[in-house]
Formats: structure tokens, C-alpha cells, sequence
């Protein structure tokens, strides 16, 4: 039999066993739907690795899918760090796609790369923030439920999307797929290692990731936003205003998720389509809890769930396993890592029932 | 061994650094009423959690009628006989207390003969003169009566040894009278009672013996004949005690807070003060003595700018202050000790320093523009803490992991230490310890002597009739009655409690 007893404190043993069971346990439950595909789930694993790290090449692919997760990550840090379930970095990043895209596509075409670069991540922070104030201002204001209103936003946002590509964005070239045409190349960010698609926008999330850091550990708007977090009650007896700094953070988290969409549309693809963002904003909701709301943490996890999808997209070609195994693996992370909760304040022990 | 309802051995509980029993006997003879006395932290509960088997003893063997048992959840307690009435009720609020017996009745089929049941009640109702109808709603029940009902779900169980943890607290003296005619009624009906209190005066009204904890240890079992308060106190926290404060005289200054004609409503949008009128003058402790839901907690908030008042005016040193944000009425030199501490005065997830510096934060030296300097904090924390002696694990530990006693002085460590020009205390002494207890009254005593006004409100009248210089009582959201401790007899503030004061005035 099962006992539950409440632990006094969790041990730092226990803060970084707790994520590596999680991980272990989502590929062992990846491995059963494997097995379903009629494969030998470690031979899967191990191209999955060689897909994520077994060559110069294959590791820059997982730093490409790491960017975006980093961006995304960091800025779910500030709002969970205040308990606001912000889960509509989704659409934050759909919509800051499509505000740079508006420049990339009908901005002066022969400004100077780096003005254009400049004005596109401007507009990708912009487009991400005004999508987050929405739930921030009616969280504030009228206590709407941030779960409901940031999940319901990414599907306006998705629909948004798709009116511009079958509407009147789409490349009237382009045989009627629902893609716009390919950006110019000053709308293009910039290599950081040759013949690769790493791009700035690494660059862009790490320095990110120590804004955040900073934010967090010595500003008082990181004090503020962790009382608020902590207890409401106390932040407004200190004379908080709740109101003002939820609204203050959920900008600075929107505007993150809008420029992780810029980054993939000039960075990565360099046009905008339907399917710029297979889920990175969710992804991101279990990087962040992974890496224990620690930004700077959080760049490794990107970069190991970046190495999931690369290794996922070698697998899919190479042994026809579905990428949707992918999903499959990191959801059952997030699961095990929720459930894993009682692991950390309660200890469990067996006892043997006495007759 | 027939004698023995129950009786448990060595009984040995370790939680993680602490040793919470250490090989406790006791023992509980059928038909007695045993007291489990102690201060917080003591053990008492975790012994009666282990009755109750909501947790599994390390050590030691617990014997029923003689028989060895093990009891692995509540529902074995159930089975064995052993009910658990705990301090807050595990009521359903808008459910009868039919519905509320029957609920989690396991050995119920899928249809319940609700005649039966009604029938049954009633029984146990006429038998014990508990006055309860099985078809009131819990929420039209006083507290007293909500309580009859707790004992009325154990006894239809079939319990044969209660339980009972603090269960005078929620009441007015009145109802504890009424409660203590109960006991003995259940004890003279066979039934083997545990109480657990710390308020000596009615240890010694109701017990036939009691046990003595300290520090996870049982100090002693002691008949109640053989032993004087004063020797359970001393018992209890292994030193004499200062019944007596040592309260300086009077020194009543000018006028602190004025508040006319006050009224505001509670969260479920009900008018809970109804024109609340009084003044609190600096160098004096102004009482506020009420059964808790009378409008207290409403009336701190809205002071502290918590809360919106509909109605009435609150003046702070002459300059009306009703209805300011709270960190405007909060530089103006009132400080708040609020209820439920970790509700609103702590954040129980963030650390000593965090919380020691929530009031200041914004100012020089512990922030410097949007900076903050944690170095600085760290100090000033480190120098509040020693002041006031309070004991954290570690100065960057969550405080939730802090006792009860050493978050309140944290909390009062923060809200004192600016001296304010008016300190409002709601129940500041609950669920402490005596040691604590102390100190948190020495130190509100010290405020008044310093110059501040005082504002306590307070359930136990004890502390109220030691330390205030004037009570009122509150009753339904209005001053029904405004006394001085060396005047008046704490049956005439209990009946005022009670509101029976106020049906007199309005008869005659």
C-alpha cells in the first residue's frame, strides 16, 4: 500500500532528478508509439541523436529549432513568474510574424538591410505585445480568466494568418499554395555560421534570455512581479499596482513570442505560410516549466527539445516514423513532469499491510 | 487493558528535521475526557493525526479495547471507532444536515433510506439535547449548532472515542458553556473524549485528566485534581509564566483615528458593518472583541484601504483617509497585521528578505532607482530579524517553512519597525504559542507605550480584558457596547458577544 506524506522542503537533488525522469519517462511512452510503427524504438532513438548531433550540419539544425523555442521560453518565464498562465504564445508569435511581414513584403525594397532587419524586429515585438495585451487587460481589468482568453487568441490569430495567405498576401506566382513571396534578401536575417540556417535570432534569444535573468534577479520590477505572483493581497497592501505591471510583463512576454516569429519568418523559411510554427509556442510552455522558470536554463532546454524536432524531421525521412511521435514524446514529458508535482512535496513510501 | 478505550505506545513520528513525537504513551479510559494540552508545535496534533490515521507512526503500537490495531486512513479511524471533529468543519455549506450526514458514508448502498437516516438523527439528537433537525441547512446553523452536527455525523458512524481539536475556539463563552454541558452529556452516554486546548480555564473546567506536551515529548499525565493552572503553564513551557504583563499606566494622547458612521460589505456582497463608530487615541490599546464574522476582518480592510467602504468616514490624524489606495494610508503610519497571515501580510513562497523588505522596497538603500540591492536588503532583513528574534532556517528560505510563531514576528518585525502612528491587529495572537504569544503582546504593548494607537481585535477575551485599555464590542456590524477592562465582567462582554445586550437596549 501507498503512503503519501508532505514534505517539509525539496531537495536540490530532487529539483534536478524530477526533470531527467521526465524526460526519461516521455521516451520511454515515445517508445511504445514507436513500436506501433512496427520500429525498433532504440534504433529510432539513436537517429534521432545522430538527426539532433552527429554532425556539424545536424547540430546547426538543432540550434535552428532551439532560436525560436529560446525566445518563446524566456518571455513564458516573466508571465509564469507572475501566475499568469500566459499559453498563448502560439498566437503572439503568429501575429508578430505577420507585422514584420507586412514590411518584409511591402516595405521599400532597397532600404538598407539592417534598417529593414531593424524595423521587422520591431515589428515582430510590437505585433506579439498588442496580441498579449488583449488577455493582460482583461485580466487586470476585469478578471478574465488568462487560460481561456490566450488559448481562444491563437486560434484568431491562426485565422488571421490563413486570410492574409489565401487572401491578399498569397504570391500570385506561386501556383495558388497559400504562401507569400519569397522576402528579399535585405529582409533576410543574417548567418551566423556558414552554410546553415543559424541565424541572429540565436543571438537575439540568448541576450534575451540574460535581460530576463536580469529582470527577474535585480530590478524591482522583478521584485514586484514575483509578490504579485506570490500573493496579490500583499502586493496591493504594499501599494503594487496589479493592474499596471501584469500589463507591463505580458508586453514583454508577447513582444518576445512576436519577435521569435520574426526571427522564423526572416531567419528561417524567408517568406510567410500557414505552418511557420508547428507548436513552438506550446513546446515553450514545457520548456519553461523544465527549466524551473530560470531563463538562462532555459537556452539548454530549447536546445535539447531543438534537437527532438531536428532529430524528429531526420526520422520521418529517413524511417518513416511520423514526426507527430515528436508531440507525442515531449507531451508525455510535460505530463510526467506535471504529475511528478506530488513526487516533490510529498513522500511516498510502501508499507506493508499488518493483519 | 479492558479500562482502556485507547492506548497507544512509544509512539514515535519523525518529519524531515524534526522529531515531531517522541515514544508518547497515553492512554484514554472509556467515559473519560481526557485533555491533550501544549503549545503549538508541542506534537498534539501529529498524535492525533495518528489516531486519526491521517498519518502512519515510525515507531509504537495503538491498541483499541485492547486490541492492537493499525489505523492507515480516517476510514479505518471510522471503523474502529475513533471520529476526528477538526477545527474548521468539513461541512457542505448548502447541503441539510441529512445530506451532510450521509455524505462519504461508505457503508451506504446506492439508495439511501432517508427516513432512516432522519430517524436516526433525530435519536441521537433527543439523546445528547443537541437541538439539530435533520433538515436545516448547515448555512442557517450558528457555529455552535454547525458544530452538534459535526458530532452527530461521528456518533451515527458509531464513534465511541471523539476526537476534538480546539473546538472552543470559534466560540462566544456562552456557546462553550452550552459545548461543555455536551461533553459531559456524550461522556455520561459512554463515549471516551480527547480535547485538545491550550486555554487552561477550561482544561481545568472540563477534563478528568490531562497530558502535558512539550517538544514532542509527554512531560506528564496529570489528574486534574491534583494540579492548579499555574502548574499546567509551567508544564507546558517548561518556565513560569507572566500571566501578569506588567502593563504600564495610561498615557492617552491626542486623538489617533476617528471613524463615523462606517459601513461596508463583506465578499458574498452582505452589509457587514452597519455604522461603525469609535476613536483610538495614541498611547492606548482600543479592543475590539466580537465572535469572529461580526464585521471585524471587514473593518481592518477597509481601514487599510483593502476593502471600499458604501458609507462613512475614516479620519487619520484629522485628514480623511476613506477609500485611499492602501500604500497612501500605509505611509501615513498605519501598520497591519492582518488575520490570515500567509493571505495577506506574507508571501509564503518568497523568502525572509523578501517579505521583511515588501513595505520598503521602493526606497534607498534597499532599491536605487528601478534597481534593487539585495545585499542591502539582506542586511536589513538580517537586523530585523535579530531584533526580533525570529528563527528562519535560512535567511533565503520560502517563509512558508517558518512556524506559525516566528512568521508572525517576522510580520510584526516589518510592521513595527517604522513606528507607526497607528497599529491595527487582527487576531495577532491566533494558533500561537505562549511564548510567542507573549512576545506578540509585549511588543503590541510596547507600541502603546511608545506613542501609538492600537487597534485590536481580537477573539480571545482573555488577551483583550490583559492588554487593551478600552474594549468595544461589535456585534453584526455595530459597537453595541464600548468597556473598561477593570469595570466589567467578561460575562457582560460575552453576553454583548452574543448580542443579547442589544435585544435588552431595544426591549426596554
Amino acid at each position: 500500500m501507498l503512503r503519501f506524506e508532505k514534505r517539509e522542503n525539496v531537495s536540490l537533488k530532487l529539483k534536478i532528478l524530477v526533470p531527467i525522469i521526465s524526460v526519461l519517462a516521455g521516451l520511454i511512452i515515445g517508445a511504445i508509439a514507436i513500436l506501433f510503427a512496427k520500429i525498433n524504438p532504440l534504433i529510432a532513438y539513436k537517429s534521432i541523436i545522430i538527426g539532433a548531433f552527429g554532425s556539424k550540419y545536424t547540430f546547426t539544425e538543432t540550434l535552428v529549432f532551439a532560436t525560436p523555442l529560446i525566445l518563446l521560453s524566456v518571455g513564458l518565464i516573466l508571465a509564469f513568474k507572475m501566475n499568469f498562465w500566459n499559453i498563448g504564445a502560439y498566437g503572439q508569435f503568429i501575429i508578430g510574424a505577420i507585422f514584420s511581414s507586412y514590411f518584409a513584403l511591402f516595405g521599400p525594397p532597397n532600404l538598407p538591410r539592417f534598417l529593414m532587419l531593424t524595423i521587422m524586429a520591431l515589428a515582430g515585438l510590437a505585433g506579439g505585445a498588442i496580441w498579449a495585451l488583449i488577455p493582460a487587460v482583461l485580466k487586470a481589468y476585469w478578471a478574465v480568466n488568462e487560460v481561456i482568453s490566450t488559448l481562444l487568441l491563437n486560434y484568431v490569430a491562426l485565422n488571421i494568418l490563413k486570410y492574409f495567405m489565401y487572401g491578399p498576401w498569397r504570391d500570385p506566382i506561386g501556383h495558388g499554395f497559400p504562401l507569400s513571396k519569397t522576402f528579399a534578401l535585405n529582409a533576410q536575417l543574417p548567418k551566423i555560421i556558414p552554410n546553415s540556417r543559424t541565424n541572429l535570432g540565436l543571438v537575439f534569444g540568448i541576450i534575451a534570455a540574460f535581460i530576463v535573468l536580469f529582470i527577474i534577479k535585480k530590478t524591482k520590477f522583478g521584485y514586484r512581479i514575483s509578490v504579485i505572483g506570490g500573493n496579490p493581497n500583499a502586493a496591493r497592501y504594499a501599494g503594487i499596482n496589479v493592474a499596471r505591471n501584469i500589463i507591463i510583463a505580458m508586453l514583454i512576454s508577447g513582444a518576445l513570442a512576436g519577435l521569435a516569429g520574426m526571427v522564423q519568418i526572416s531567419g528561417v523559411i524567408h517568406l510567410l505560410q500557414i505552418d511557420i510554427n508547428p507548436y513552438y509556442g506550446y513546446t515553450a510552455i514545457i520548456v519553461a516549466w523544465l527549466s524551473y522558470l530560470n531563463p538562462v536554463v532555459a537556452i539548454f532546454v530549447s536546445i535539447l527539445f531543438g534537437a527532438l524536432t531536428a532529430g524528429g524531421f531526420q526520422i520521418q525521412m529517413t524511417m518513416q516514423v511520423p514526426f507527430g511521435i515528436i508531440s507525442v514524446i515531449e507531451s508525455a514529458i510535460l505530463f510526467v513532469l506535471i504529475g511528478s508535482g506530488i513526487l516533490m512535496h510529498y513522500r511516498i513510501s510502501f508499507v506493508k499491510r499488518r493483519a | 487493558m479492558e479500562n482502556n478505550a485507547l492506548k497507544a505506545e512509544n509512539i514515535t513520528k519523525y518529519f524531515p528535521g524534526v522529531l515531531a513525537n517522541d515514544h508518547i504513551n497515553f492512554d484514554l479510559y472509556k467515559g473519560e475526557i481526557h485533555t491533550l494540552l501544549g503549545e503549538n508545535g508541542a506534537g498534539k496534533t501529529t498524535l492525533i493525526n495518528i489516531f486519526d490515521g491521517i498519518y502512519y507512526p515510525d515507531e509504537g503500537n495503538i491498541f483499541i479495547e485492547g486490541r492492537h490495531v493499525n489505523v492507515r486512513s480516517p476510514f479505518d479511524a471510522m471503523k474502529l471507532g475513533i471520529g476526528m471533529i477538526h477545527q474548521h468543519f468539513m461541512l457542505v455549506d448548502i447541503l441539510t444536515v441529512l445530506e451532510n450526514v450521509i455524505l462519504g458514508l461508505q457503508s451506504q448502498g446506492f439508495l439511501v433510506n432517508k427516513a432512516v437516516v432522519a430517524r436516526k438523527i433525530k435519536e441521537i439528537s433527543e439523546k445528547y439535547n443537541f437541538n439539530i433537525s435533520p433538515n436545516s441547512k448547515i448555512w442557517q446553523l450558528t457555529v455552535g449548532e454547525q458544530q452538534r452536527v459535526e458530532i452527530v455525523k461521528m456518533l451515527f458512524r458509531g464513534a465511541k472515542i471523539l476526537i476534538l481539536d480546539e473546538p472552543t475556539a470559534v466560540l462566544t463563552p456562552q456557546e462553550a458553556e452550552v459545548f461543555f454541558d455536551i461533553l459531559k452529556q456524550l461522556k455520561s452516554g459512554g463515549k471516551s473524549i480527547i480535547f485538545i486546548s491550550h486555554k487552561l480555564e477550561e482544561v481545568m473546567k472540563i477534563s478528568d485528566r490531562i497530558t502535558v506536551l512539550r517538544k514532542g515529548k509527554v512531560v506528564g499525565t496529570v489528574d486534574k485534581g491534583n494540579v492548579t493552572q499555574r502548574d499546567l503553564a509551567t508544564m507546558m513551557i517548561g518556565r513560569e509564566v507572566l500571566f501578569n504583563l506588567g502593563k504600564k499606566p495610561l498615557k492617552m494622547g491626542k486623538e489617533v483615528i476617528s471613524i463615523e458612521h462606517l459601513e461596508g460589505y463583506n465578499d458574498r456582497g452582505i452589509k457587514t458593518l452597519q455604522g461603525v463608530e469609535f476613536t483610538v487615541h495614541s498611547g492606548e490599546i482600543f479592543g475590539i472583541a466580537g465572535v469572529v464574522g461580526n464585521g471585524q476582518e471587514e473593518l481592518a480592510e477597509i481601514i487599510t484601504g483593502l476593502r471600499k467602504a458604501s458609507k462613512g468616514k475614516i479620519y487619520v490624524e484629522n485628514q480623511e483617509i476613506t477609500n485611499s489606495p492602501p500604500y497612501n494610508i500605509l505611509k501615513k503610519g498605519v501598520s497591519y497585521i492582518p488575520s490570515d497571515r500567509l493571505k495577506v501580510g506574507l508571501v509564503p513562497n518568497l523568502s525572509s528578505i523578501e517579505n521583511s523588505i515588501l513595505k520598503c522596497y521602493n526606497e534607498e538603500p534597499i532599491s536605487h532607482g528601478p534597481i534593487m540591492n539585495y545585499s542591502g536588503a539582506k542586511a536589513y532583513t538580517g537586523a530585523l530579524i535579530e531584533e526580533y528574534n525570529v528563527m528562519v532556517p535560512r535567511i533565503n528560505a520560502p517563509v512558508k517553512l517558518l512556524s506559525g510563531g516566528n512568521m508572525q514576528k517576522l510580520l510584526l518585525a516589518r510592521e513595527m519597525l517604522e513606528k507607526p502612528i497607528l497599529l491595527i491587529a487582527v487576531h495577532p495572537t491566533r494558533g500561537l504559542d505562549i511564548g510567542a504569544t507573549e512576545f506578540v503582546r509585549e511588543k503590541l504593548l510596547e507600541a502603546r507605550d511608545g506613542g501609538a494607537a492600537v487597534l485590536l481585535i481580537s477573539e480571545d477575551l482573555d488577551e483583550l480584558l490583559m492588554i487593551a485599555d478600552r474594549i468595544g464590542i461589535i456585534y453584526e456590524g455595530k459597537i453595541v457596547g464600548i468597556v473598561k477592562p477593570e469595570e466589567v465582567d467578561i460575562n457582560e462582554i460575552g453576553l454583548m458577544m452574543g448580542g443579547s445586550h442589544l435585544a435588552n437596549s431595544m426591549r426596554h
